[in-house]
């Protein structure tokens, strides 16, 4: 068995809005183990966004408990979760979320540079994953000069920079069409066959499909939590 | 060393943000380069100013005192009019008492004046005549220009020997040499022995158009051959003035005995005087005053020119605000990468001071054409002091800093779903 890499344990996320309280997460409870694929999939207004941006420290629990590779999370100062970031997530946006007055090898660099990584090692890197996701020939472009399943490319080059425990993914097909989408997950495929453990959120079907185990959200709690048509199959083929 | 190198970054970030926004950037600096310039400018032409004033009163001596003879004005002189004589001024008893009772005189010098017309040949030129000993030369802060002053041996043997400032040898003279010329001057033949330059300040009362035409001669000759009495013709009337000391020059061993003897010579000249009839001139006073106003009017050029700062200040905060807001997202992504508040605060900071110092630096690389510029087309000299150039930079980095940090706070304070959210 692998190891927990994520372990929530009553997770609550509440938004006071005056007089009424939003609850977004509602007493989550989740165990996701190294090298699995995750999909959180669930209608608008579930809570997918929010659980994501608290798996990735980006936000705040109002209650229960959060262990990140064995290390108490929920407690931690700003300063300390900005060094989790840095150090142990890796994040893909909808909206590509690029620098865009600079260069497609600089955006991919900007989480090594706040890890402190000296220029001369920055580059090779920036270089290397540029090469993986295949944008080898534009690695000088600025993202404005990029196709929209490009841009992705590079998003995903940059969340691998800092070799991340956790890549999260919070719908990144939303903005492509399904030729582009297909590709980019095929992307993911790949970095889940070399190993790395992710979590991605979507609405479509066939996004989900690509991975091992999906968790359905309603109303802020886990709703269902199953092995996928490829999940099942693997699983399978692991037992004979 | 990690950390260093990530600080170093950091700078270039900022840095590197700054170019991709070369006008706006190159903008805001300009008002910086303004304010610190009109800084610099302004302290420049008042160091020139107060230079120049304190380098002539400086002329005078810093440990003299004088005492000018003057006449009182009209309605105090009516009554000392005597048989149609005007006496006024320094008497000779004055003179003794003054020297007599001054604490720490090292040397002092009397000189004596009258109005007369000297002249070369069919020229005729009103002159001012003043009998002076040997020590005048150095205690008057005469510069000699040729020839020789007044000598002992002038005054032993009463010589007709004359020293004429150098204008009014021009006019007497035109381009010959005056020097062992004769010139008649009140009935008598005078022998020209040498030349002055025009001092800087000669003596209370000296009618300005006859300031310039001035002639020493020995005071012993001046007492021998014309007396006290000079006579004054104002148009058809003539009057008759006495006066028997015109100028009184005392040095005192230093500076800090020298306000304590003025306040001597103010009280026993007030005493044995009723009328306003001299004039104390203390130069380290004046020196004084001169420094003081001074410092007035550098904190008042200072507050000027500091507004004109301030105002390149808000203009580097309005821009780095607006900056900020168009960033935001930018600064989400940053937050979400890892970039802690203190890494987001120092590349808006760096942003603000590189401004300022740039703007600070072109502002003083100006700077340097102020005196030039100033003293060709102001005809007022400037000087440009180290403080000078180091307080406007100075205060330039610190505008900077400031009017960085709140923008920078602002940034960093944002909540990172928040700034992701951002359009
Ligand atoms: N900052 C916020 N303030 C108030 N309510 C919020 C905030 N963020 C999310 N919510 C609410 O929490 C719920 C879950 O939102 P979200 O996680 O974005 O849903 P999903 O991503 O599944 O569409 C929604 O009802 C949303 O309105
Ligand atoms: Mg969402």
């Amino acid at each position: 068995m692998m190891k927990e890499l994520v372990r929530l344990e009553s997770i609550s996320k509440r938004y006071v809005m005056g007089r009424t309280v939003v609850t977004a997460l509602d007493e989550v409870s989740l165990s996701i183990h190294e090298g699995e694929y995750v999909a959180i999939m669930g209608h608008s207004g579930s809570g997918k966004s929010t659980m994501l941006n608290v798996l990735g420290c980006l936000d705040k629990p109002t209650s229960g408990r959060y262990l990140l590779g064995g290390l108490d999370v929920s407690t931690m100062d700003d300063a300390a979760l900005s060094d989790v970031r840095g150090r142990r997530i890796g994040f893909v946006f909808q909206s590509f979320n690029l620098i865009p007055q600079i260069s497609v090898l600089a955006n991919i660099e900007v989480p090594l540079f706040y890890l402190g990584m000296p220029r001369p090692q920055r580059h090779p890197r920036s270089s290397a994953l540029a090469d993986l996701v295949g944008l080898g020939h534009r690695k000088d472009h600025k993202p404005t000069e990029l196709s929209g399943g490009q841009r992705q490319r590079v998003a995903v080059a940059r969340a691998l920079a800092n070799d991340p425990l956790l890549i999260l993914a919070d719908e990144p097909t939303g903005n492509l069409d399904t030729r582009t989408s297909q590709e980019i997950m095929e992307l993911f495929d790949d970095l889940y066959r070399r190993g790395r453990t992710i979590i991605l959120v979507t609405h479509e079907d066939d996004v989900a499909g690509h991975a091992r185990r999906v968790v359905r959200l309603k109303d802020g709690k886990v709703d269902s939590d199953s092995l996928s048509a490829r999940g099942l199959a693997e699983s399978k083929a692991a037992q004979t | 060393m990690k950390g260093l190198n990530k600080v170093g970054d950091i700078v270039l970030l900022g840095l590197s943000s700054l170019a991709v926004h070369k006008v706006r950037s190159g903008l805001t600096a300009m008002g910086i380069l303004f304010g610190v310039w009109s800084v610099i400018a302004m302290l420049a032409i008042n160091e020139g100013a107060s230079y120049e004033s304190q380098q002539s009163l400086r002329q005078m001596g810093s440990d003299n005192l004088l005492i000018d003879s003057v006449k009182p004005s009209a309605d105090e002189s009516g009554a000392a009019q005597a048989r149609g004589v005007l006496n006024y001024g320094i008497t000779w008893s004055d003179q003794r008492t003054l020297i007599d009772n001054l604490p720490g005189v090292v040397r002092w010098t009397a000189a004596h004046r009258t109005q007369k017309s000297a002249q070369n040949g069919t020229k005729l030129i009103p002159c001012q005549v003043i009998g002076a000993s040997p020590n005048y030369l150095d205690l008057g802060r005469l510069a000699l220009v040729a020839g020789r002053f007044v000598s002992e041996a002038d005054q032993t043997l009463c010589r007709n020997t004359a020293i004429l400032t150098v204008s009014l040898a021009r006019r007497l003279f035109g381009p010959d040499d005056p020097l062992d010329k004769v010139i008649r001057l009140g009935g008598e033949s005078f022998r020209v022995v040498g030349l002055v330059d025009q001092p800087s300040r000669t003596m209370a009362a000296v009618p300005s158009e006859l300031a310039m035409n001035l002639i020493f001669i020995p005071s012993a000759t001046d007492k021998n051959r014309f007396g006290e009495f000079t006579v004054i013709n104002t148009g058809s009337s003539r009057s008759r003035e006495r006066v028997e000391v015109s100028q009184l020059i005392v040095q005192l061993a230093d500076e800090k005995t020298v306000l304590n003897a003025a306040k001597v010579v103010r009280s026993l000249l007030s005493r044995s005087h009723d009328k306003r009839d001299y004039d104390i001139t203390v130069p380290l006073e004046l020196i004084e005053q001169r420094a003081k106003q001074r410092r007035l009017w550098n904190i008042m050029f200072f507050t000027v020119a500091s507004i004109s700062l301030l105002v390149g200040g808000i203009g580097i905060m309005n821009i780095m605000l607006a900056s900020v807001t168009e960033r935001t997202r930018e600064i989400g992504i940053r937050r979400a990468l890892g970039a802690k508040r203190r890494d987001i605060i120092v590349q808006f900071l760096v942003e603000a001071v590189t401004l300022t110092t740039v703007g600070g630096l072109t502002g003083i690389a100006l700077g340097f054409a102020v005196p030039p510029v100033v003293q060709t087309l102001l005809k007022i000299p400037a000087l440009l002091p180290a403080a000078t150039m180091i307080i406007p930079f100075l205060m330039a980095v610190i505008v900077g800093l400031i009017s960085g940090l709140y923008p920078a706070m602002r940034a960093a304070q944002l909540d990172p779903i928040e700034a992701l959210r951002h359009e």
